[in-house]
């Protein structure tokens, strides 16, 4: 091969090879750095709730006619409304529960073992009903759901009483290491409230704070004026469809109401939204910082032909063959590339240093670099590949043309 | 001679139309992609109270009064109803306000009564609130002072609301029910979208404001909940529920209150911070505060900083679309060297016939400007598209104004940047052109 004069060429060159280094390796700090936060914010939205997401719908009903004030009446009209819905073809389950799935907020409290001074727990809590497993479209695991009683008893029971709960698996691992939940007690903070655990849900995930895959649910209706009251339904099929149905069904059972219905889908791409924005923008960005990069090596390798076709022509005329040209470009190109992306490498760090430091991040892996080095490479070369085959045709005969 | 240097730019430009059109494609895709995210950073991080953010400053302090302190790095970000009601007393601030929001129902004046009532976010605020964060009055203005203490049923609305309750005249004086009272509208403001609602930095700053804003004290009489964060330690004791509301809510320490002071010079900071010592060292004495006092004034601008309103990732991006113009810039320096280079015949017999290095020079800077200044003009576009995108997600506010917007120095900037990029790519190809000896490029004609 002909790395020597190739070398000593390029040396000649040094504004078009200063150029090409610099450009890829920018190229390759910002590309790795992007598919960093692409990975990183990927793996945020592939995150799953543990509940049959495609099937749910969440409806607020919250009043505004003055009869609705008074408990009795809220209460009434809670039971009235999961009876309409239930009775709706397609619907498989609706319960009232403040646990709405994807819905930004939520509410947490810290917990703890009875008697212990430990570092309080925190998690999730939700108000559920003996259904709302099922419109969840999750099983117990361990143990069982809420009975009936409970659920009446829920919303009037005092304090000093203890509570059945529900809690998430990953609540219990951390609460019971020796894998018995079930039949054991927790209480808040303060000790003033206790809780038996009855029943052990798998898989729990909403984002809310640190206490994401935690959950403790408590039976009790929730029916208020102020904050009015939720259902969760699972449908059969899209409940997308059903929703003007249901809303038709229930409006006319009460219409002194506000009533928001989405599906659990729509809640959950909206909880996304910003993210999905990111990972768009960042592969756009992407995309065209690539092109931009090919691009300028496209131009400056032609320009490079162009300039040496009297050289070339030369080469030939003393028995180069047309491969051998092409190789001389892309060895050419090849050495520079590679300069630009082990300079980028190094550079991809440092970015990614300021940028953790600075505004926001996740660290490197070398796998990222790795593999944006290897494509900026293969990019960086085929883009070499289409001026080198041009500068293959020039004829032998114009070496001699101007002699 | 620019006039004949702009045309020789355009020949030139014309001759090779697909190199030209890669420079200003490149150009305009530097342009575009810095533009949208520098303008998502900058409408994000400028100053949300322009003229006023030095003087504003909010309150914590730590009234936590579980053993438990959940809060690790500093005091809770609210305040108690008790706490708020006490620190608005104070007199050192020459403006001082508390807030909170809720969802309240309003009902359309009885003309209109065939139409259903809506949900409407309502903010619960004193009268100097609209001062100190520049809400822009259209009819009418704040209430009174004495409005807050009573409270008397006023109220400050939206234009969007204004427009649907009173078919956006001026209604100063006339009255909408909100829940089961009736509110005389003491003011409608102008359309009003902050990008950053300071009033709300904790909760939700990049929100829509509200569109009803009445006085704070409404709190007890309308036993108005909070809608949003709200932070508990207390449980409720036996037999309190029976307690009238304002008591519950004094007894109950539940923080959701926001509260601002307006303190213009170092003087009253000072005797604000040591006012509040000496308030919560006395509440300590009544058995409150049982945490480390941790009371902090901290001004608007900090507090942003703080609690990172603008999102980290639009900084990171506008740091990465930088860098993409550095990119575009380096690349431009390869397209123009190879576009010159290409007829340096040409020039050879320019200056053959007389035309000194300078002339040269200029002629191709020239050149780079007008395309750096197409390339701009189409950035511009493109960073109206990229933020078009932007906007889809955040969304329109109630005056149909979409969140992001380029002003005038963002388009400014953009051309600036542009006629930069041209120099300073064109700068080295230009120079070398016209260091071109003559001679050898007539030899071979």
């Amino acid at each position: 091969m002909e790395f020597g004069p190739i070398f000593r060429s390029l040396l000649r060159n040094r504004a078009r090879v200063v150029l090409i280094v610099a450009e890829v390796a920018l190229t390759l700090a910002i590309v790795a750095n992007c598919m960093s936060l692409i990975l990183d914010t990927r793996a945020q939205l592939a995150r799953e709730s543990g509940f049959d997401d495609e099937h749910m719908a969440l409806i607020r009903s919250t009043p505004f006619a003055e009869g609705l004030d008074k408990q009795e009446v809220l209460d009434q009209l809670v039971d009235s409304d999961l009876e309409t819905l239930r009775a709706m073809p397609g619907v498989k389950a609706a319960s009232n529960t403040t646990l709405e799935p994807w819905e930004a907020g939520g509410s947490i409290s810290a917990i703890r073992l009875p008697g212990t001074r430990d570092e309080p727990m925190e998690s999730q809590f939700y108000a559920a009903d003996p259904s709302t497993f099922d419109s969840l479209g999750i099983p117990i695991i361990q143990g069982r759901g809420f009975t009936r009683e409970e659920f009446e008893h829920g919303a009037s029971a005092t304090p000093t009483e203890t509570l059945p709960v529900v809690i998430s698996k990953s609540l219990a691992d951390a609460a019971f290491p020796d894998g018995k939940a079930v039949g054991r007690e927790l209480a808040s903070s303060d000790e003033s409230q206790r809780y038996l655990v009855v029943g052990l849900i798998d898989h729990f995930y909403k984002p809310l704070g640190a206490a994401e895959d935690r959950v403790m649910l408590t039976p009790g209706r929730t029916a208020s004026f102020d904050y009015g009251s939720t259902y969760l339904v699972r449908t059969e099929g899209d409940p997308g469809a059903l929703l003007p149905r249901m809303e038709k069904a229930l409006l006319a059972k009460e219409k002194g109401r506000f009533l928001r219905l989405r599906t659990v889908v729509e809640v959950r791409d909206e909880y996304h939204r910003r993210d999905r924005l990111l990972v768009g923008t960042l592969n756009g960005v992407m995309a065209l910082l690539v092109l931009v990069t090919a691009l300028g090596i496209v131009g400056l390798t032609s320009f490079s032909v162009t300039e040496r076709r009297r050289q070339i022509g030369t080469r030939r005329a003393l028995g180069a063959s047309k491969a051998a040209i092409v190789r001389q470009f892309l060895l050419e190109n090849w050495m520079v590339t590679s300069l630009g992306v082990v300079l980028g490498a190094a550079l991809a760090y440092a970015l990614n240093f300021g940028l953790v430091t600075w505004v926001a991040g996740a660290k490197l892996s070398v796998l990222v670099v790795a593999v944006g080095a290897a494509g900026l490479w293969l990019i960086g070369v085929a883009s070499a590949l289409g001026p080198a085959l041009r500068g293959a045709q020039v004829p032998p005969a114009l070496a001699t043309r101007n002699v | 001679m620019l006039t004949y240097n702009l045309r020789l730019a355009w020949k030139s430009i014309r001759r090779h139309p697909v190199l030209s059109t890669l420079i200003i494609a490149g150009i305009a895709l530097g342009v575009g992609v810095s533009t949208t995210f520098i303008t998502a950073y900058h409408v994000l991080a400028s100053d949300p109270v322009p003229g006023k953010s030095g003087s504003l400053y909010y309150v914590r302090t730590n009234s936590w009064g579980a053993v438990d302190n959940p809060f690790r790095e500093g005091p809770p970000p609210l305040l108690s109803y008790r706490d708020a009601r006490e620190i608005l007393k104070n007199g050192v601030p020459v403006r001082r306000t508390a807030s909170f929001a809720s969802r309240m129902t309003v009902f359309p004046p009885s003309q209109k009564s065939q139409e259903r009532p809506t949900r409407e976010g309502v903010r619960l605020t004193t009268s100097d609130f609209f001062a100190m964060f520049n809400a822009p009055f259209q009819y009418g203005g704040p209430w009174n002072r004495e409005a807050d203490a009573k409270p008397e049923a006023v109220a400050v609305i939206s234009a969007a609301l204004n427009h649907r309750l009173f078919g956006g005249q001026d209604s100063v004086g006339r009255t909408f029910r909100l829940d089961d009272r009736d509110f005389k509208v003491a003011g409608v403001l102008a359309p009003w979208r902050p990008r950053v609602r300071a009033y709300d930095l904790v909760v939700d700053p990049l929100a829509e404001p509200e569109a009803v804003f009445i006085p704070l004290e409404w709190v007890g009489p309308m036993e108005i909940r909070v809608s949003g964060s709200q932070y508990n330690w207390r449980s409720p004791e036996p037999g309190e529920e029976k307690l009238p509301f304002l008591d519950r809510l004094v007894l109950q320490e539940s923080l959701f209150f926001q509260l601002w002071v307006e303190l213009p010079d170092e003087a009253r900071v000072k005797a604000f911070q040591s006012w509040l010592d000496a308030y919560v060292a006395e509440q300590k004495k009544l058995g409150r505060f049982p945490h480390r006092p941790d009371n902090r004034v901290t001004p608007l601008l900090a507090l942003m900083d703080e609690l990172r309103v603008v999102p980290p990732q639009t900084k990171a991006l506008a740091a990465i679309s930088l860098l993409f113009l550095v990119v575009a810039a380096l690349n431009l320096i390869g397209l123009f060297l190879g576009k010159f280079l290409a007829r340096a015949s040409t020039v050879g017999v320019r200056r053959a016939l007389g035309a000194s290095r300078w002339t040269i020079f200029v002629q191709h800077l020239v050149e780079c400007e007008l395309m750096g200044l197409a390339g701009g003009t189409l950035g511009v576009l493109l960073a109206l598209g990229g933020l078009a995108i932007l906007n889809r997600v955040y969304g329109d506010g109630p005056d149909g104004v979409p969140f992001f917007q380029l002003d005038v120095p963002m388009i400014g900037g953009a051309v600036l940047l542009s006629l930069v990029a041209g120099a300073i790519a064109g700068l080295y190809p230009a120079w070398r052109i016209c260091a071109i000896p003559p001679a050898r490029h007539l030899k071979n004609q």
